[in-house]
């Protein structure tokens, strides 16, 4: 078996000399060894391939000079003593008729190094065959909601939780997915010459010289809905692509960001699909309401990696009662007390309640509830709820921190989160609290007493507490650390505020609103008032109740 | 100076709305710095080197000043042709690197990242397409990039000369060296020369061209000379001024100014007698590094004896044949194709040089580079060579974690005392 890794590898040749291939797809979630053989920032897959090789002994490897990354894991793979093939092909970046020339023989110089390694010929015919056996791309049509899905190498993984929540892929332009165009061979054409022309007339990937054709789909196909925008941690190629569309289209556009390993499944599927909610629920239309009655209560379950939250609404949308419990090892059971506390609050019995909405990180285990939605969509909804000219919501966790803009209707227009990364997040709080010996409660007071105006510069939390400590280190007052810690958080709010074009009037909500000296520093940055709710962790829960209401009353087609 | 700068680049971040002022900022910024450096400089650098960093600002500061008539390069561009044609390059490397010697690198960085350009992209580039995001690039009349060094030039060049809307050109370097790949880049070399021509509106005289490449064949029998001295001499320098020698060891390469340099130099290094623990850098160097600058700048125990960058081709070009001469010039760079060509010109260096210790940067974002540096650090330590790797950012102050490269510093210099003089 040869594996390889990209979708410019003429692994039929390789199938004609007699021999099987397997695209590598690694399935792993940590980097044990390759960190030891390279440093931990080159391209998240490429390391992956790398602990794939070295775990599996995968000893035939076919890989092209695509990146930098891919280039330096030739290099260390040359020197590993199991492998025993080994080829790079030299892949031109110019599609004109010498870049065809070159890469013809590149495909002829590996035809040759096989052949000499394996002692077998090429059976020339045969690769005639599978090359006309070659599926055609053929574009997938249905009435759900239509996706392209763009950018730097994507797991299977994504595409699945993407059908799971009723997308349809139209087009995949990322590393795995744009088969080449199908077309036959004719009998008196040279099929390696056809099969390098195949290859190179695909959908060209960023690192080619004219990538003009990935962007034509977008003015030339109407029927798109939306699209996801996906980058690999280190790989930053596609990173431009992303900068130059994400103003261009008048497309919903979503970003996912992902190390390849299968450890943030669940943000991923969080963000999938609050964006397919939103692509729905701006698909609503003309819905009459179906049902009018008064009687009906509605309880919200926020299930958060802190906390857990529970609201329960009338057909009025009256706070009933709510309830705000940590959150223990298991969210099931949290999602259960929280949500008897909040109907003890509000004097109403179980066999009351007409639906049950959950959301939050947990929200997948909450077995009890008649519906998921993600805590995106909650929060728009309950922040429009709050008040009509919120324009952008802050939410900031315990392990999650995000920033959503909605439109005048309450609409989702766009949303940001953070990847596994804890930095500005009441995680990273928490840990400096236990650094500088303060209940995490209190840093927000007691930072507005501050005198010196100190910068922690790395938003990294590992590097942000190193550098904590050199502050305590240099007997810097506390409260003026604190007041760093509590920029650096802001610092990472307003990045993420940029780059979805946030607008007043602001609302801050989840556990971290909670502190002051937070909300000031993030007013100073903004030159803004920054609403803060009474009760900012419930908002959440407010808004999964509000959509459980909707959907009974038939307002609401999401999900 | 430092609190100075420092209030110049608060004036600049305040500005950041107004790009014109900015533009003229920087602008005003480097022709002080030019004369500062002219008829102040650095009293502890040798003639040579105080040479080197005015012709350095002035290198900058010629595309500054007559944007219409250049453009916009990386390191390795086939910059020979642009010199034959009286076009002036400027390099982006370069332009970032003064960016952060004005405390600014921060805001650019920002405005880059907050477009949706990855904050784990190479900082020299983030700060590059910062300076463009924020309109305070120039808008030069070109863009030519070649392949390598690394992934960052294609796209960064893409980038920016479709948002300024100016033609561009990509030379695309093959991994392998072949007759057949060197034909592939001469043809681009070919196509690039009719865009210029094109879009200057000047010609392109391959005989001119032929005298650059004379010139550059003479620079190097300096550089090879400067090295052979080096055997038995070491110079006073400062990972500032190593760091500028890649202005002369790559774009103006070819350039008058850099051929007298190289010739100053040559004479200078003899003046200085061999003494101290010779350190050998590999990639770029933080130069703002205060641990760094005190083990390194000027330091008479340890003696900073040059940098891999500087010396990755050294050969002869056939100025018969010129385009095919730069052609194999690019993809002959010790850089371009397997690592173990990097590792083998750097094993040979060290031999050369009789060095007693090697410091490893592993600039944020350069996968190029750090990628392969656990196989460079087993080759040198198999020579019996004490090997540092150090991890930060050449351009972006907030990716250095000054404590850590200090006690990381410390350590290494005590194990090479220790260990006592290699050759």
């Amino acid at each position: 078996m040869v594996g390889y890794v990209c979708k410019y590898t003429p692994y039929l040749v390789i199938e004609s000399l007699g021999e099987k291939t397997v695209r590598i797809e690694p399935k792993i979630s940590s980097y044990e060894m390759s960190n030891s053989l390279t440093h931990p920032n080159i391209c998240s897959y490429a390391k992956l391939v790398l602990e794939e090789i070295l775990k599996k002994k995968t000893d035939k490897i076919i890989l092209t000079n695509c990146c930098d990354s891919i280039r330096r894991l030739y290099d260390i793979l040359e020197a590993l003593p199991f492998i025993k093939f080994l080829h790079i092909i030299d892949l031109p970046k110019k599609r004109d008729q010498k870049g065809r020339f070159l890469f013809k023989n590149e495909i002829i110089k590996l035809i040759k190094r096989y052949k000499e390694f394996s002692g077998k010929n090429l059976d020339i015919g045969n690769l005639r065959d599978l090359l006309n056996n070659l599926s055609p791309s053929i574009e997938k049509r249905n009435e759900k909601l239509n996706l392209v899905i763009i950018g730097g190498r994507c797991k299977e993984s994504i595409i699945e939780i993407v059908e799971e929540f009723g997308g349809n892929i139209l087009y995949n332009l990322t590393c795995t997915g744009n088969r080449p165009p199908y077309r036959p061979i004719g009998i008196n054409e040279d099929p390696i010459e056809a099969y390098a022309n195949i290859l190179l007339d695909s959908y060209p990937c960023m690192r080619m010289d004219d990538t003009k054709e990935r962007l034509d789909i977008f003015t030339q196909d109407k029927r798109i809905d939306g699209v996801i925008y996906h980058t690999v941690k280190f790989c930053d190629l596609y990173s431009y692509e992303y900068a130059d569309i994400k103003d261009k289209i008048d497309i919903p556009l979503l970003k996912l960001e992902t190390d390849y390993t299968d450890t943030s499944e669940g943000q991923i599927r969080t963000r999938v699909q609050a964006f397919i909610e939103s692509l729905k629920e701006k698909a609503k239309k003309d819905i009459q309401p179906k049902s009018t009655r008064k009687d009906l209560i509605v309880a919200g379950i926020d299930s958060g990696s802190t906390s857990t939250n529970a609201v329960i609404i009338d057909a009025n949308r009256r706070i009933l009662g709510f309830s705000i419990i940590p959150t223990g090892a298991k969210s099931i059971e949290s999602a259960y007390r929280a949500l008897e506390e909040a109907l003890k609050t509000s004097g109403i019995k179980m066999e009351d309640l007409s639906y049950i909405v959950a959301t939050g990180y947990g929200r997948i285990s909450i077995h009890f509830a008649n519906l998921e939605v993600t805590e995106i969509t909650c929060h728009a909804k309950g922040a429009f709820f709050l008040n009509k000219d919120i324009r952008t919501i802050i939410d900031v966790g315990g392990q999650d921190s995000k920033v959503i803009k909605i439109d005048k209707d309450g609409n989702i227009i766009d949303f940001v989160m953070n990847d596994k990364c804890s930095a500005g997040t009441g995680r990273f709080l928490e840990n400096m609290s236990r650094v500088l010996e303060i209940p995490v409660d209190r840093m927000g007071k007691e930072s507005l007493d501050w005198k010196e105006d100190l910068e922690i510069s790395s938003m990294c939390t590992v590097f942000a507490e190193s550098e904590v400590i050199s502050l305590i280190a240099k007997n810097k007052d506390r409260k003026d650390i604190i007041r760093a810690i509590h920029k650096s958080i802001v610092k990472r709010i307003i990045s993420f505020i940029e780059r979805i074009n946030g607008e007043p009037r602001y609302i801050m909500t989840g556990g971290v609103a909670k502190n002051i000296g937070v909300v000031r520093c993030l007013e100073e940055k903004l030159g803004e008032k920054v609403i803060v709710p009474d009760e900012p962790q419930i908002v959440g829960a407010l808004g999964s109740a509000l959509i459980g209401l909707e959907k009974l009353e038939g307002l609401t087609i999401c999900v | 100076m430092e609190k100075i700068i420092k209030a110049y680049s608060n004036l600049m971040k305040r500005n950041l709305d107004k790009p014109e002022l900015v533009k003229f900022l920087i602008k005003i910024g480097l022709e002080v710095a030019k004369l500062w450096v002219d008829y102040v400089g650095d009293k502890d650098a040798p003639e040579s080197l105080r040479y080197l960093n005015s012709i350095c600002f002035k290198f900058i500061l010629e595309p500054l000043r007559d944007p219409n008539n250049s453009a916009f390069v990386n390191l390795l561009a086939p910059t020979e042709i642009l010199h034959s044609m009286d076009i002036y390059p400027l390099f982006i490397e370069a332009y970032s690197s003064f960016i952060s010697g004005f405390y600014c690198e921060n805001a650019f960085i920002d405005k880059a990242t907050a477009e949706g350009i990855s904050d784990t992209l190479c900082s020299y580039h983030k700060t590059f397409l910062g300076a463009l995001e924020l309109s305070i690039l120039p808008k030069l009349k070109f863009a030519v990039t070649s392949s390598i060094l690394c992934d960052g030039n294609s796209n960064t060049f893409r980038y920016i000369a479709n948002r300024y809307k100016i033609p561009y050109y990509i030379i695309d370097i093959p991994y392998g060296y072949s007759e057949e790949s060197v034909r592939y880049v001469v043809n681009q070399l070919k196509e690039m020369i009719s865009i210029v021509e094109a879009i200057t509106q000047k010609r392109f005289d391959i005989d001119r061209l032929r005298e650059i490449i004379r010139l550059e064949n003479r620079t190097k029998g300096y550089i090879r000379s400067y090295l052979e001295s080096l055997k038995n001499h070491t110079m006073p320098n400062s990972i500032s001024l190593e760091m500028y020698k890649l202005f002369v060891t790559h774009p103006y390469m070819g350039r008058e100014e850099t051929f007298r340099f190289f010739k100053i130099l040559a004479d200078d290094v003899i003046k200085y007698p061999d003494s101290g623990y010779r350190i050998f850098w590999i990639h770029i160097m933080p130069y703002f590094s205060y641990p760094i600058q005190r083990y390194l700048n000027f330091n008479k125990d340890f003696k900073l004896i040059g940098c891999d960058l500087n010396f990755d081709y050294l050969e002869d070009m056939d100025e018969r044949k010129p385009l095919e001469a730069i052609a194999r010039k690019l993809m002959l760079n010790v850089n371009n194709g397997n690592f173990k060509r990097k590792i083998d010109n750097i094993k040979k260096l060290i031999i050369d040089l009789k060095v007693d210790g090697v410091i490893h940067f592993c600039q944020w974002g350069c996968k190029q580079s750090f990628g392969g540096f656990m196989l460079l650090k087993k080759e040198i330590e198999k020579m019996g060579i004490p090997f540092l790797a150090i991890d930060g950012d050449a351009v972006d102050r907030r990716n250095n974690p000054e404590e850590q490269i200090n006690t990381r510093l410390s350590a290494f210099f005590e194990v090479l005392t220790e260990r006592g003089k290699r050759w």
